[in-house]
């Protein structure tokens, strides 16, 4: 692993952030002082989660599809083709996440409101946050939302789009209550949950979007019905969780946020894997996959330091999983020496004579 | 690990009550993870039972681009943890013993996990307390080893590659390893035709067994 060029990505990364909000706040002239913990450790965390992108790819094999991925994608006489197939393979398994629906509708109504409620929240955040959309009063009428400082259409104070757009987090904090109600009702209950969990990795991620999206709904509350009573306390407590849960990204659960979009690539490879040499298994003849992923594959095994070189020059995995069974049942069935007498079943007890006997019958 | 799995195939008898009772597993609830293959169909009865067998140094694992296979305190490798897995299927072919699974609609691949949800609370693994045979048995090393003639071993060599296994085998007792070192030829054999290469048999698709490439 090669901890310095991820660092340095890392760096990169929040340095370029850092000028992203100086540039789209104007110069720091609509950012919010108040705000400053959350930018700070939006670019701390932003830095985390691409040094652990960096640190990632350099796995053999996730490099190995990293390479092939891009190299299918920009093949130039496929290119807009390749484009289709990868704009359609986003709207199903990122936008809607037809897989999860295979796996089961709660697990994926748990996740599509868990999703999309943690996304849109993201998107009204954060841009506020570091200073690229802001509000502006325009007399009685209503407001000016402002993006990277310029003006945007006006809003009717009293319209159902003013009602939404400032109601619109407390919406998505109820889409992830629900979520990870469901998710922890199922992981209460399902047996095969329960047996493979574990608290840091399946519960605490839960926890910490239930205590934002309360925490966030309890400052409507307190501006709308309580005249702003503990306020400032419960801003802490949602800047607090907030931090808290972005520091976890990079590390647990919710890594795969940044991860999953690589199915993307794998997706593409497997839609053009048809069209490419197929590779035959030696020993039963079946195509099961393409020539190429076979030898990235196999490459990526040696790399590992493992050597699967099967004395007639094969390799072991260019054979089809089936046959990999057989050839090791095959082996075993033919270990024991027939005379053996444990080979026929028989008790060692008994002489070899009776053996001899038993076997002529 | 201190209770695993010994299999013995020349007790298989091919009946595969362990590949019904492996879908009753709850962590891949009405998918059966253990496949039992014939191993010459025109020439031989005889099946072979395969499970994962938990390596020390885990193929599947290493080449997961996705680091989706974890390993558990006691070695039980894991099924892919359903967030992470992308269905590359780097782990159904790099595994040697061909066991994980993969579905190309849920995007996922399943494994035996050693009915983890089982034994976890000190059960028996399904396919183990369901054959009829003690082809499969689990439990300590100790306690198989006066109860068999056969002798329990967790080596196998593929071509040049050793690879050790928490799951055992049970081999007659000069045997110290298994070693597989090309297609093969079953010994047994009587007749070897060559026309007809490996044709499965209608028996084969009744007992439900995967396509060869591990599609679940
Ligand atoms: C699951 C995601 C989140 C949910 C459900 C959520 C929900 C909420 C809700 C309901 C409010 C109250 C809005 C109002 O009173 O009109 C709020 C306020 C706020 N949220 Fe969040 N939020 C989330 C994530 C975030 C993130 C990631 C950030 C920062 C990067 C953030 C920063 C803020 C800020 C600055 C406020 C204004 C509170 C103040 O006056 O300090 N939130 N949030
Ligand atoms: C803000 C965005 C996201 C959040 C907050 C989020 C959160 C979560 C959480 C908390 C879980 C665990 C659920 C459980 O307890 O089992 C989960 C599971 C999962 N997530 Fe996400 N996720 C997000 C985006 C995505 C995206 C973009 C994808 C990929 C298209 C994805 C794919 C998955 C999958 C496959 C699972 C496993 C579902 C299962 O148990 O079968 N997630 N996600
Ligand atoms: S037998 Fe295959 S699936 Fe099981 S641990 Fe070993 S490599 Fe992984
Ligand atoms: S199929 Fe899933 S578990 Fe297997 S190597 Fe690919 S990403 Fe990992």
């Amino acid at each position: 692993m090669n901890y310095r060029l991820s660092t340095l990505f890392g760096l990169g990364a929040s340095a370029i952030l850092t000028v992203l909000i100086l540039v789209g706040s104007r110069n720091l002239q609509n950012f919010d002082s108040a705000l400053f913990g959350y930018t700070v450790a939006s670019v701390i965390a932003f830095g985390a989660l691409i040094f652990r992108y960096a640190l990632w790819l350099q796995r053999p094999a996730t490099r190995t599809y990293w390479k092939r991925g891009w190299q299918i994608y920009l093949k130039r006489e496929k290119f807009v083709q390749n484009t289709g197939i990868a704009a359609k393979t986003f709207a199903g398994n990122i936008l809607a996440q037809s897989f999860i629906l295979k796996r089961g509708f709660k697990r994926w109504l748990m996740h599509f409101l868990i999703m999309w409620g943690c996304i849109i929240s993201a998107m009204i955040t954060f841009p506020l946050v570091f200073g690229w959309v802001h509000f502006e009063l325009e007399g009685d009428i209503g407001y000016r939302a402002y993006l990277f400082g310029f003006p945007l259409q006006l809003m009717q104070g009293r319209s159902i789009t003013a009602w939404l757009t400032f109601h619109a987090l407390d919406i998505t904090a109820i889409m992830v209550l629900v979520g990870c109600g469901i998710a922890i009702h199922r992981r209460l209950h399902d047996r095969g949950a329960i047996a493979l969990q574990q608290f840091l990795l399946d519960f605490v991620p839960h926890l910490m979007l239930i205590a934002i999206s309360v925490s966030g709904l309890m400052l409507t509350a307190s501006s709308l019905w309580f005249d702003g009573y503990m306020y400032h306390f419960i801003a802490l407590t949602h800047q607090a969780t907030v931090i808290m849960t972005l520091f976890y990204l990079p590390f647990g659960k919710l890594f795969h946020i940044v991860q999953r979009p690589a199915s993307l690539g794998v997706e593409l490879y497997r839609k053009r894997s048809p069209e490419m040499q197929q590779a035959e298994c030696p020993r039963c003849r079946t195509e099961f996959s393409a020539q190429i992923w076979v030898d990235d594959l196999n490459k990526v095994i040696e790399k590992l330091g493992f050597d699967y070189t099967l004395p007639d020059g094969t390799k072991l995995q260019d054979h089809c999983p089936q046959c990999k069974r057989i050839m090791r049942g095959i082996s075993y069935a033919n270990l024991p020496d027939v005379n053996e007498p444990v080979f026929l079943g028989v008790r060692a007890e008994e002489s070899k004579e009776e053996v001899q006997t038993k076997d002529n019958v | 690990m201190k209770e695993t799995m010994f299999i013995d195939p020349q007790r298989c008898i091919g009946c595969r009550s362990c590949v019904a009772a492996c879908r009753e597993c709850s962590t891949h609830k009405g998918y059966s993870m253990i496949f039992v293959d014939n191993i010459d169909r025109r020439e031989s009865t005889a099946t072979m039972p395969t499970v994962c067998m938990h390596c020390v140094e885990p193929t599947c694992a290493l080449v997961c681009p996705a680091d989706a296979i974890k390993v558990s305190e006691d070695g039980v490798v894991m099924s892919a943890l359903k967030p992470r897995c992308l269905d590359c299927r780097n782990c159904v072919n790099a595994c040697p013993f061909g066991v994980p699974k993969y579905n190309t609609e849920m995007h996922l691949q399943m494994k035996c996990d050693m009915c983890f949800d089982r034994t976890s609370e000190g059960l028996k693994p399904m396919c183990a307390s369901v054959c009829p045979t003690g082809a499969i048995s689990f439990g300590s090393y100790e306690q198989i080893v006066p109860l068999r003639r056969t002798k329990p071993v967790n080596a196998h060599t593929f071509g040049e590659q050793s690879v050790e296994t928490n799951v055992y085998l049970m081999l007659p007792t000069d045997a110290e390893n298994v070693e597989v070192d090309g297609c093969g030829v079953f010994e047994g054999r009587i007749a070897v035709d060559e026309e007809s290469d490996g044709q499965e048999s209608w028996m084969d698709e009744l007992a439900g067994e995967t396509n060869k490439s591990n599609e679940f």
